[in-house]
């Protein structure tokens, strides 16, 4: 773990934009509306972020992505401790909407 | 010396056919897990889905519908953890009208020095501020503010 990543990831606000963007990539105008603070200094964030190697940044047509860099994580195991119960709490969710949805048709029909 | 493996289970009210289902087909398994996947459920299949820009890498190596499945895991061009260095395996069990699902991803590597695998929860707590020097700023405490999506 390199100094700069631990600098990054001293700031409350960094950890709380390196969770936004660690289910999936987000552009800097999707994270900033999930914050009081401004776009501006969400995009400062994210310059500390990338520099740390923690997020990395992808082209989508015009916009600009920023999703979590696993790689710069240290502790890979950490990493999974978080990803594994929040993915099976969304796959819990995906598998029962889509039963509920089920029963809805039964029912219409 | 290998990390301790990741265990997680959840309840879900669906039978373990259609909870299955969601670890075999391309298009259930992305609507929790990943922007894209090519699946092949078959013993040697590919196991490969995108995860927020990671390309997860794998294979099935054993599946037994619709109670189990062992899947080998790692992130394409990752030194640290690359394709076929990991095991996940999944469990369904019938649990009233639904289905408890148990995962444990294993042989995960350890950190290459001491301290490494402190990881990731500790760099929320107090950890990060007591090494970092600069303008990392009064810390709440362990804990981020409460208006964020988990």
């Amino acid at each position: 773990m390199s100094d700069a990543a631990f600098h990054a990831l001293a700031e409350p606000n960094r950890r709380a934009i390196l969770r936004v963007v660690r289910d999936r990539p987000r552009s800097v105008n999707e994270i900033a509306e999930r914050f009081e603070i401004t776009q501006q200094a969400v995009s400062q964030h994210l310059k500390v972020l990338k520099q740390a190697g923690l997020v990395d940044v992808r082209r989508d047509g015009q916009r600009r992505l920023y999703v979590v860099r696993p790689e710069g994580l240290a502790g890979v195991r950490d990493f999974l401790a978080e990803f594994w119960p929040a993915s099976l709490e969304r796959l819990k969710q995906a598998v029962e909407q889509a039963v509920e949805q089920a029963v809805e048709q039964d029912d219409a029909g | 010396m290998p990390a301790e493996p990741v265990v997680a289970t959840v309840h879900i009210e669906a039978s373990p056919d259609r909870v299955y289902e969601y670890f075999t087909r391309p298009d259930a398994i992305v609507r929790w897990m990943g922007e894209y996947a090519e699946l092949e459920p078959v013993p040697g299949g590919q196991f490969t889905v995108n995860i927020g820009g990671a390309p997860v890498r794998g294979r099935y190596l054993q599946l037994d519908p619709p109670r189990r499945l062992l899947i080998s895991w790692g992130y394409a061009g990752s030194e640290r953890l690359p394709p076929g260095t990991s095991t996940v395996e999944v469990r369904l069990t019938p649990e009233g009208t639904g289905t408890r699902v148990e995962l444990e991803h294993r042989d995960l590597p350890a950190g290459e020095r001491p301290g490494h695998d402190i990881g990731w929860r500790h760099y929320f707590g107090r950890l990060g501020v007591a090494v970092s020097t600069g303008d990392a700023g009064p810390d709440p405490g362990m804990d981020d503010p409460g208006t964020l999506t988990r």
